[in-house]
């Protein structure tokens, strides 16, 4: 390593920003510093990456990482997005957002941004359930769980993220969980790697409000996909106990299969290129014949 | 032959008969010969409403004069009308001149004639002169062999022999229109064209000549929404999105042509929410954006206009306002979304309005919401509204300013809309506001309350300066404000005050007023939002200050603006006309309320 890179290097420590202030045991900490950790791994520069958020405990994260960021408005993080993405197509994009800012308040946005398949990295946080708000039930609460709105149990089945982004013809879908530190940076890393939307869905522990939703002290529960080819590597380190399953990414007939067995699988589900709405849009404008502003008025003189 | 300086007619056909084809193609040739136009299309709010239905009402109304015009003036002294029922839906507005001459095809009174009968006795009684006529059966062949098309054509022949406009002079612009067409088309269209010029369905000593102008200057032809489109890219901004929504979505389709032509980017949002959204993150970026709508569309924008105001983001939104509340009135006008602009948002969230009255203003409107959005940092709300998006007018060749950097906006953009430069400093609630790409100067931007640095503050001092930073900025507008346009006497006994599009009516009938010898004087803002901090001294020199609003309002309710005025300046505004039928405000019926009021507090 030269000196110049030595310099330049970016660590963990640059990537700080405020301290957090989430819950002890939040899941949050573990995403907050894999991706500090992805960002060092691939020396990602700062100032060429916006974090964007919609609101809830996930919509905290651009606040604590030092790079730029907005912390928009709740379930809207997909549009901020796509404005910087057309203004300033050079920018890393990553868009963090709950299971109620993604699936609830912003289903339209995430639907139509994961059609439009512009570049970005997309994390939803998944606790199945509202925390900043103190316990109501989300679009993946699991049914009977008792919560503020639902005392007795929710009592209709949840949205399996997996399956809508599949849906709704996403090129990039994978699912990691945040306590399994080296599948979550592999995932990010292939998520950065995909061009385009890149969704991606992680297991989130809230103690607080949802303790029993993921149980990471155990890993029997849980398979990861792999593929010799383009999958992600399997985490045994973490999950000692889960089980292995060959899928292949390229297929959709088999993502929509598998998407049935989550949230009990991780790995990547589907992966294929596709055009950009961004790219398309973009290349238009600078393909497009340009005119002089000194005749904007031509057409209309009398 | 009679000689006119001024008139008004108007071409009303069932919706998709082409009536505002035959218009533009007429006021094209007025506009051509020197004539001053200005054209209001009639257009309901379904595409294609039933034939033959009062709800199939569609056209354009016409004023034509050798002088400038600001308005679409009070009433019509021409209809040329395609049925019975068109007429008596049309006559209930009460917009015909007590002398008017209205032309009525009878080619459905075979199957109507009670109906015919009726009308026509309804408008005789009215004292207007019907004449009717038919189409001939040369024409009607031709029609027939187009589907039924081409009826525009045949009375587009019919007024123009009306208004002695040159044949072959009219045919360049029918041909202009059609270009597309097939050739045999377009000569069919031309032919029945001819039958209509030559059918002398009006007596020659019955036509009329308008004087002719040379225009000494050059002028454009331009419609508001068309104006407002070619504003944006003058202005410098590149980046537009937006969502479909009545009357705004024709600024949309300018851009969508415009916008690559000049390196910039069009955006069609999957939703309202989204189209603003992307130009908060576009303006982030460091590219200047704008999103366009109406009513409905500004509610549902309300919350991200919060997170402009608190993150510091600027943002800028059109309102082209409609008739409401709720879906209203889609193809009709109003000035209702006064207080949404102004007082929208959750909060307390300040923000930036001006207004438009007219082409000149749509077109300038973009470089001054621009600079005040960026030098201030917040968001800035256009009004427009129905009546000037789709009015069209002739007026100079409008002056481009082609802005890059916000802080050399032009002087005379600035005098349009009665403001000074803003002061060099304004103190913003954060510090650091670059745009990403700059190494060590990474921030992070929140709809929370921050501090100086840009950190999540929730302390009592940290919220309280926020706000008074935010309101600073408003108050740096409201000292950088001028006196607003002033018409007439400067003080008196009534002064008329209105906003945005009431500004034609507003300065033809004090005008008329004072011709008469009254002492009466007009006040227009263009800036609704702030106010100038002179306003009480104005109103001080009048013993009456009345505003005119296309609002609801009555005696125990205060419309929008004169509540306004009121609560700034402690002054007695009260509404003199506060009417909301979607109709634009008539000068005659402006001036009629005024001599009305003055008799009433005794001023005559």
């Amino acid at each position: 390593m030269s000196n110049k890179e030595t310099l330049n290097s970016i660590t963990m420590k640059d990537l700080k920003s405020s301290d957090p202030r989430w819950c002890t045991g939040c899941g949050d900490y573990t995403i907050l510093v894999g991706l500090r950790k992805f960002m060092v791994q691939h020396q990602i520069s700062r100032e060429n990456t916006v974090n964007i958020s919609g609101i809830g405990c996930s919509g905290r994260i651009p606040h604590y990482m030092n790079t730029y960021g907005i912390h928009s408005i709740h379930g809207r993080a997909v549009p901020v997005a796509l404005g910087v993405a057309l203004a300033r197509p050079e920018l890393k994009l990553f868009i963090h957002s709950g299971d109620g800012d993604s699936l609830s308040i912003g289903g339209n946005h995430l639907l139509h941004g994961i059609k439009k398949n512009f570049n970005c990295v997309y994390l939803l946080f998944d606790n199945q359930i509202y925390g900043l708000t103190k316990s109501q039930t989300s679009p993946t609460t699991r049914q009977g769980l008792p919560t503020q709105t639902h005392p007795s149990g929710s009592f209709i089945e949840p949205i399996n993220p997996i399956a809508f982004a599949l849906g709704a013809g996403a090129s990039f879908v994978a699912t990691t969980a945040e306590w399994m530190g080296n599948h979550f940076v592999d995932t990010l890393d292939a998520a950065f790697r995909h061009p385009g939307f890149s969704f991606v869905h992680i297991a989130q522990r809230c103690p607080k409000f949802n303790p029993s939703a993921w149980n990471f002290q155990d890993s029997s529960w849980l398979t990861f996909l792999t593929n010799e080819d383009e999958g992600i590597t399997a985490d045994l380190k973490a999950a000692p106990d889960a089980g292995i399953k060959e899928h292949s990414p390229r297929s959709v007939q088999d993502a929509m299969a598998i998407s049935e067995l989550v949230p009990n699988v991780f790995g990547l589900i589907y992966k294929d290129e596709k055009p950009m709405y961004d790219k398309l849009l973009l290349d238009g404008v600078k393909a497009h014949k340009k005119a002089q502003l000194d005749s904007l008025l031509d057409p209309y003189v009398i | 032959m009679l000689k006119k300086s001024n008139l008004r007619f108007e071409l009303l056909m069932d919706a998709g008969n082409g009536a505002q084809k035959a218009g533009d193609i007429l006021i094209k040739a007025f506009a051509k010969k020197g004539v001053f136009v200005f054209i209001e299309p009639i257009i309901p709010a379904e595409i294609s409403p039933p034939k033959r239905t009062p709800f199939s009402l569609s056209g354009a109304v016409i004023r034509l004069s050798d002088n400038d015009i600001t308005n679409i003036g009070s009433s019509s002294d021409y209809v040329l009308v395609e049925h019975e029922i068109l007429l008596e839906r049309r006559l209930q507005d009460q917009e015909f001149s007590d002398n008017c001459t209205i032309f009525l095809d009878l080619g459905s009174k075979k199957r109507a004639h009670d109906a015919y009968e009726a009308v026509e006795k309804k408008a005789a009684d009215a004292g207007y002169t019907v004449i009717p006529f038919s189409i001939s059966e040369d024409a009607e062949a031709i029609i027939k062999s187009l589907n039924g098309n081409g009826k525009n054509m045949y009375y587009l022949g019919v007024l123009a022999r009306l208004f002695n406009v040159d044949r072959e002079f009219l045919i360049s612009f029918i041909e202009q229109t059609f270009k597309k067409l097939p050739k045999d088309k377009l000569e069919s269209n031309i032919e029945i064209f001819n039958h209509g010029f030559d059918d002398n369905l009006i007596p020659d000593d019955q036509t009329i000549m308008l004087s002719e102008a040379v225009h000494e200057t050059e002028k454009v032809l331009l419609d508001g929404n068309t104006a407002l489109a070619l504003g944006i890219i003058d202005s410098g901004i590149r980046f537009f999105s937006g969502y479909p929504i009545t009357p705004a979505s024709s600024i949309m389709h300018s851009l969508a042509r415009l916008m690559p032509s000049y390196g910039g980017v069009l955006h069609q949002a999957e939703d309202e929410i989204s189209a603003i959204g992307a130009v908060i993150g576009s303006y982030f970026g460091g590219v200047p954006a704008i999103t366009a709508t109406s009513g409905p569309g500004l509610s549902l924008k309300q919350e991200f206009i919060g997170l402009s105001v608190a993150s510091e983001i600027p943002c800028i939104v059109v309102d082209v306002q409609r008739g409401g509340p709720s879906t209203g009135l889609p193809t009709r006008t109003e000035q209702t979304d006064l207080f949404a602009a102004i007082y929208g948002s959750h909060g307390d969230s300040p923000k930036v309005v001006i207004s438009v009255a007219n082409v000149d203003d749509c077109f300038y409107v973009p470089h001054v919401a621009r600079y005040i959005a960026e030098v201030c940092r917040l968001p800035v709300i256009i009004l427009s509204d129905y009546m000037i998006s789709v009015s069209y007018r002739v007026v100079d060749r409008l002056k481009q300013s082609q802005l890059e950097d916000v802080n050399d906006i032009d002087d005379f953009v600035l005098d349009h809309f009665y403001m000074n430069r803003l002061p060099d400093t304004i103190e913003m609630v954060k510090e650091n506001q670059d745009a990403p790409g700059i190494p060590d100067k990474m921030r992070r931007v929140t709809g929370l309350n921050t501090g100086v640095t840009g950190a999540i503050e929730y302390s009592a001092d940290s919220n309280q300066r926020a706000h008074e930073v935010r309101s600073k900025k408003i108050h740096a507008i409201r000292h950088a404000l001028k006196t607003p346009e002033r018409f007439g006497h400067e003080k008196g006994d009534l002064l008329i005050v209105g906003w945005g599009s009431s500004r034609g009516a507003i300065s033809e009938a004090v005008q008329s007023l004072n011709d008469a010898g009254h002492k009466v004087g007009g006040l227009h803002f263009k800036m609704v939002y702030p106010l100038p901090l002179n306003l009480r001294e104005i109103f001080d020199s009048y013993t009456h200050v009345v505003t005119v609003e296309m609002a609801y309002g009555d005696a125990l309710k205060s419309t929008p603006f004169s509540m306004m005025l009121r609560s700034e300046t402690l002054c007695n505004v009260t509404c003199l006309i506060s009417e909301s039928k979607g109709r634009p405000l008539k000068p005659v019926y402006l001036i009629e309320k005024s001599l009305a009021f003055l008799k009433e507090v005794q001023h005559v």
